[in-house]
């Protein structure tokens, strides 16, 4: 008995590490995740799913890719048109997939395919603004002019 | 016998103009044995009376084919409907009434006592002999070889299917290699001369096109039901029948069988087998009937092409997809003609809106133009700090989101951003402008972009002048002036285009855009401008089959099918769809005063990604010619997007 309580004692004494201690290594390692873990990394804790709310998270997944860093330009407009949570799930993903890439991939994003997302994005929040008015006859939330990326592909 | 009254209902469905895209959508959708379903749900009640007299012998046997394929369960909501109109009809005149009364029933097992009576009874005008093939004929013929049977299936979703079940005779090579007026023989009724016309049109021989056809297709008719593969079928039809030559009926197109069919195979000689032919067939057969009534209508012989456009309605109900839209579009079109029932300039903004904001959400034409467009923009506004951009084709002010959020990036900062909107007038037109441009105020907002906005109203562009624009000196404010699917409306009315480009060249602009239909439809001849669209209309529907909304799809095809009816129905003021080919634009805009801007590679590049997007993106193909961009859907090009410049002129004008 007083072997085991040694024990023990060593145990306690040797701090136990917990990653929710430390919110910057979380977040470095949350930054290096594609979009699918990133949104199963959301579900693990309310913690987890409130640093994944982050959109700077998204931003280096949007751009993570890109060649050169976008201009410090983007930030503002991009977050004024939804933020870069919305313009990865709208957007971001869907071209990378049906250009051909994959998040799994390492693949170097063209300036003009970022540009082709973001105008599609830019074109998403004006179609969100439309539908308040109910004008545009799509009321959903999603914009229609962006569905032709959210259905499956029709083969 | 009910199926008599489901051939009304068949062809009001397909007369009346209001219904047949809905009804193609719940066709779509609707499980396979509802084929038909959707024909009686739109068109009961409706009586249309000029159509009612050659339907029914023409009707009744495809539909005694289907019928028997069709779940009998539908048969029952079906024949309900058929009771309504049996009352509408009863009522509706003199034309009518006797087809309502004089009916016998018949056991529809016996298909074919039935047959017989139904076409004695009816005395079936000419036009069907030919699809149907005449009784007399029957015990010359010998009986066909077997082929494999087709799969039930291929019955029961007619939509989307590319084989079709219409009734033939066994071995219609013979039958073509007949003299053209043996199958005449049978057509006492005068009222039609349809000998007079050419064999080709209504017998639709089996020309080596549509054994080609065939015999790509051949894997596709038996196991592939999709259709992007009646939709190939519809331009590739299309493309080949006005080339090749009606020539001796091609060796071998063996019609293929339905061993389903209750009475076919065991019957003796003296019967009528019922058969399944391919649906190539009558799909060359329809393009040879749509482009014979053209010439009947442009040559005035309205007796003709009123038997041939009810020949059409009934042969396009036969196809699947998007050369059944298409031929439908077109016959609805030559029908308004015949008849000058005009289609009416739609009054409500609101519903044209929506159709266009269908069809910029299902195909990529408009994104493309928008795309391209706003890059030449991009371009010509770098290193301006004042931009002002006039809008020839306002609409709901989709371009600009996208040109806005390039400029707020741009390197350097945004310019001030003018944007003036013309527009046609509308009941509240006013409003929608001004709705337009607070929503493009609140995007400038939100990206930061100062913006300034100015909606006009104007019935016709020659309306406008430039000092109504407000325009500030060039040093001050760089001007670009675009139009995407507008000029070419000008045409109609003499002198307006030169109007309006005098007044662009007032303007000053640094560029301007222009994005046009890449076909000729304003040719002189009413037969060259019908021939050109049905090919350029085909291809449209054919990149249409490939969208993943169906509702989306529908609304695109109302849209397109506008711009078919004005184009065909409608004639001088009337007729504003006067598409012209870039190089009659070049010269338009050469002599006016304007030189060509090189869209760029960045354009390029925009524009096949873009599509590359789309689900059928490998339909689509970005062409460059000459410096402009063209959206092609495999190999025919559909849209030109073109950017212009003030020519250089030795005096500077102030």
């Amino acid at each position: 008995m007083p072997q085991q309580n040694r024990a023990e004692d060593q145990k306690e004494k040797r701090p136990r590490f917990c990653i929710n201690d430390h919110i910057d290594i979380l977040i470095e390692i949350l930054k290096r995740l594609d979009g699918p873990s990133l949104g199963a990394a959301a579900c693990v804790c309310r913690l987890w799913c409130a640093i994944t709310r982050n959109d700077s998270l998204w931003e280096h997944l949007c751009f993570r890719h890109v060649s050169s860093p976008p201009p410090s330009s983007v930030r503002p407009v991009v977050v004024a048109l939804g933020g870069y949570k919305r313009l990865y799930m709208v957007c971001v993903r869907q071209v990378l997939s049906r250009l051909g890439h994959s998040d799994l991939v390492r693949r170097v994003w063209t300036g003009d395919e970022v540009q082709l997302s973001l105008s599609l994005f830019c074109v998403d929040y004006y179609e969100r603004l439309g539908s308040g008015s109910g004008r545009l006859g799509g009321g959903d939330a999603s914009a229609s002019s962006l569905m032709f990326l959210c259905k499956p592909v029709n083969v | 016998m009910k199926r008599e009254h489901h051939n009304h209902l068949l062809y009001h469905h397909h007369h009346q103009n209001l219904n047949p895209p809905l009804s193609d959508t719940s066709m779509g959708t609707s499980p396979s044995g509802g084929g038909y379903d959707y024909t009686t749900g739109v068109a009961a009640g409706k009586a249309c009376k000029m159509w009612e007299e050659e339907q029914d012998g023409g009707m009744d046997e495809l539909l005694a084919v289907l019928g028997y394929k069709v779940k009998s369960s539908d048969m029952v909501e079906v024949a309900q409907k058929l009771e309504q109109l049996e009352e509408v009809m009863g009522s509706s005149g003199d034309g009518l009434s006797h087809l309502a009364n004089e009916t016998v029933h018949y056991n529809p097992s016996d298909l074919s006592t039935w047959l017989e009576s139904m076409l004695t009874e009816l005395n079936p005008p000419p036009n069907f002999d030919s699809v149907m093939a005449v009784p007399p004929l029957q015990p010359q013929l010998q009986p066909p070889p077997p082929q494999p049977p087709l799969d039930d299936s291929s019955f029961l979703a007619p939509a989307e299917s590319s084989t079709i079940t219409s009734i033939d005779f066994p071995d219609r090579n013979q039958r073509n290699q007949s003299s053209s007026t043996c199958v005449f023989e049978d057509a006492s009724s005068s009222d039609y001369d349809l000998k007079a016309i050419p064999g080709k049109a209504i017998y639709g021989q089996k020309t080596t096109t549509a054994t080609q056809l065939d015999s790509s297709s051949s894997s596709s008719r038996e196991t592939k039901r999709l259709k992007t593969s009646s939709g190939s079928t519809s331009s590739e039809l299309f493309a080949t029948t006005t080339s090749s030559s009606i020539a001796a009926p091609p060796p071998s197109l063996p019609p293929t069988y339905n061993n389903n069919s209750t009475t076919v195979n065991g019957d003796s000689p003296s019967t009528r087998p019922v058969v399944l032919v391919d649906s190539q067939e009558n799909g060359v057969r329809l393009v040879h009937a749509l482009m014979a009534c053209a010439e009947a209508v442009q040559q005035n012989n309205l007796n003709i092409a009123e038997a041939l456009v009810k020949q059409i309605g009934y042969l396009a109900m036969s196809q699947a997809g998007a050369m059944r839209k298409v031929a439908m579009y077109f016959a609805e079109a030559l029908a308004r003609r015949i008849y000058r029932i005009y289609p009416e300039n739609p009054l409500d903004h609101s519903f044209s809106d929506i159709l266009q904001m269908h069809f910029y959400e299902t195909c990529p034409y408009l994104k493309f133009a928008h795309f391209t467009a706003n890059q030449a923009i991009l371009e010509a506004f770098q290193g301006k700090s004042r931009v002002h951009v006039i809008d020839f084709s306002m609409n709901q002010g989709m371009q600009w989101p996208a040109l806005m959020q390039a400029l707020a990036l741009r390197p350097g900062g945004p310019p001030a951003f003018r944007l003036t909107g013309i527009g046609p007038p509308a009941p509240d037109n006013s409003d929608h402008l001004q709705e337009v441009g607070w929503k493009l105020a609140q995007l400038a907002e939100s990206i930061h972009v100062a913006f300034e906005y100015r909606g006009f109203v104007a019935n016709s562009l020659a309306d406008l002048d430039a000092s109504m624009l407000e325009l500030r000196p060039s040093e001050v404010e760089s001007v670009a002036v675009n139009s995407v699917f507008e000029l070419h409306k000008l045409l109609a009315r003499p002198g307006a285009i030169e109007k309006v480009l005098s007044v662009v060249r007032q303007i000053k602009p640094e560029i301007v855009t222009m994005v046009e239909q890449e076909a000729n439809h304003n040719g002189p001849v009413f037969l060259d401008r019908f021939n050109e669209s049905l090919h350029y209309y085909s291809s449209l529907f054919d990149s249409l089959e490939g969208s993943v909304s169906n509702q989306d799809k529908v609304m695109s095809e109302v849209y397109l099918g506008k711009q078919i009816l004005n184009i065909v129905a409608c004639e001088g003021l009337e007729r504003v769809e006067r598409h012209e080919k870039l190089n009659q634009w070049r010269n338009r805009l050469g002599s006016a005063g304007f030189s060509s801007v090189s869209l760029g590679s960045n354009a390029y590049k925009q524009a096949s990604m873009l599509l590359a997007l789309f689900a059928s993106g490998d339909g689509y193909r970005v062409e460059e010619n000459n410096g402009c961009l063209m959206l092609s859907w495999h190999t025919r090009p559909l849209i030109a997007t073109s950017a212009w410049q003030l020519a250089a002129k030795p005096v500077t004008t102030h």
